[in-house]
């Protein structure tokens, strides 16, 4: 494990009853690092992701984040979860609050930041992503796009470490899709650690540093995206390139 | 005409009988509005036990107990329970009965308001738990900062509606000797012998209170709904 490792992975499993929807994935990621994951759907790569902060609790194996093993038990989790950002494909903002109260509350609430302070942050980000006239706003009044701009700065203003983004498109209408990615391309350019589960292929080649490919709960293939996407080994990675290219 | 105002003023001005009447319906007032507050605190405790349950699986041996005193609560009467509570619970104390009655109608609202919160959880899409938690809120801080505003909203209509039966249910209590509203009523019936203008005070009485309520919970909602455009 170097010092620029983030998340180190184990042999980790994850079963839902009698079926394996993990089967022993082995991986480390490091910081800096925006490593796209792909794979039909039922593969697991959104359990895989989810299991990184505890959403989905591991069966088997073991997650280390920052050299501690984050799977242990007696391990006070809402400390790491707050170094890892997620951002959901149904954005999950929250209904019942302003947009700036969205931002503001885990900020003041869990880091003991200063209401002007958290405001101010708020601000500042979202002068960045565009939506500084929607601060005052519900979220019942934003667009798709919107939301999830607004999802991907709430995870920001708690300053994580890294962020996990669950098919952070997938609910979007087409024509939203575009502003959501390039929020999220203008992090990468800026040196945050993601990791992204998404079908959008050309995205995944113009801002992964490196692409996974999982199916039937494997890593079946990991490499660069010029590499996995332009020279696939494995056959299983040629067909599901071939059926959506 | 004039027979009406005769026994108008038979049945609540002579003896001052009107007195039964406010009496009756300050205690009437009292005992559901403590009722409610029990109702309330027992009602969400036990839907908080029971939803987290659901959905951690924790709590395990506490949702048993709830469990089986939402089914003993809601599977016998109103009146049985307030017997029950007065003549053989507390007959050896001394009691108030007020007091008994705070407590018998306040166990007994709590097990209809537990259901109806615990709906109201359910309710939430379990993206906004998931979210919670993912910031690195407890599970304790997401019910209390982003679930339960969300739930209590949604149910308030159906927790309104309840405490309008549990004002209404208090009418029994006359049984273990209170004299709440129905009861003064009934008090000045045995004595004037007319039970048409006592009575039909009475219910006019409730009808009354039962509007004001409903309004006041309109005025809530809307409140409540203008928060979210």
């Amino acid at each position: 494990m170097s010092d620029k490792s983030l998340f180190h992975v184990e042999e980790l499993c994850k079963s839902f009853g009698s079926g394996l929807v993990l089967d022993h994935i082995s991986t480390d990621i490091e910081k800096g690092e925006v490593v796209v994951i792909i794979g039909p759907s039922g593969s697991g790569k959104s359990t895989f992701l989810r299991s990184l902060n505890l959403l989905e609790m591991p069966t088997g194996g073991k997650i280390y984040f920052e050299g501690s093993d984050i799977t242990d038990k007696h391990l006070n989790i809402d400390a790491y979860r707050q170094k890892i950002g997620m951002v959901f494909q149904h954005f999950n903002l929250f209904p019942h609050m302003t947009i700036l109260k969205n931002l503001t509350l885990a900020p003041m609430k869990l880091q003991g930041m200063s209401e002007k302070d958290a405001t101010e942050l708020a601000m500042q980000y979202l002068e960045r992503v565009g939506l500084s006239d929607k601060a005052n706003a519900y979220p019942s009044q934003l667009s798709g796009g919107q939301k999830q701009r607004i999802a991907i700065v709430r995870a920001l203003c708690m300053n994580p470490e890294v962020l996990l983004f669950d098919e952070p498109t997938s609910a979007l209408d087409p024509e939203m899709v575009g502003e959501v990615l390039a929020v999220i391309k203008d992090l990468a350019y800026n040196g945050m650690t993601m990791l992204i589960v998404t079908h959008e292929m050309g995205f995944a080649k113009e801002v992964a540093s490196r692409v996974m490919f999982i199916d039937e709960g494997k890593i079946l293939e990991e490499n660069t995206p010029e590499e996995l996407f332009d020279h696939p080994k494995s056959e299983r990675l040629k067909s599901f390139l071939a059926k959506i290219l | 005409m004039s027979d009406f105002i005769a026994s108008f003023q038979q049945n609540f001005i002579d003896d001052s009988r009107y007195m039964y009447l406010l009496q009756g319906l300050g205690t009437t007032l009292l005992i559901t509005a403590f009722a409610a507050i029990i109702g309330i605190v027992l009602g969400f405790l036990i839907a908080i036990i029971r939803s987290t349950y659901d959905q951690t699986g924790k709590m395990k041996f506490l949702n048993a107990i709830c469990n089986v005193y939402l089914t003993v609560i809601r599977g016998t009467p109103t009146m049985v329970q307030l017997l029950i509570m007065y003549y053989v619970i507390f007959a050896s104390s001394n009691l108030n009965k007020v007091v008994v009655a705070f407590l018998a109608f306040g166990i007994n609202s709590g097990a209809y308001v537990a259901e109806i919160v615990r709906s109201g959880i359910m309710s939430i899409d379990r993206g906004q738990l998931e979210a919670g938690r993912s910031l690195g809120f407890s599970y304790a801080s997401t019910m209390w900062y982003i679930i339960m505003p969300q739930a209590f909203k949604n149910v308030l209509p159906a927790l309104a509606n309840e405490f309008i039966v549990l004002l209404k249910e208090t009418s029994i209590c006359g049984y273990i000797g209170l004299m709440d509203l129905t009861r003064g009523g009934d008090i000045i019936r045995s004595r004037t012998y007319n039970a048409f203008m006592p009575l039909l005070a009475v219910a006019l009485i409730y009808l009354i209170l039962v509007m004001i309520l409903s309004s006041l919970v309109r005025q809530l909602e809307r409140r409540l709904r203008n928060s979210e455009r």
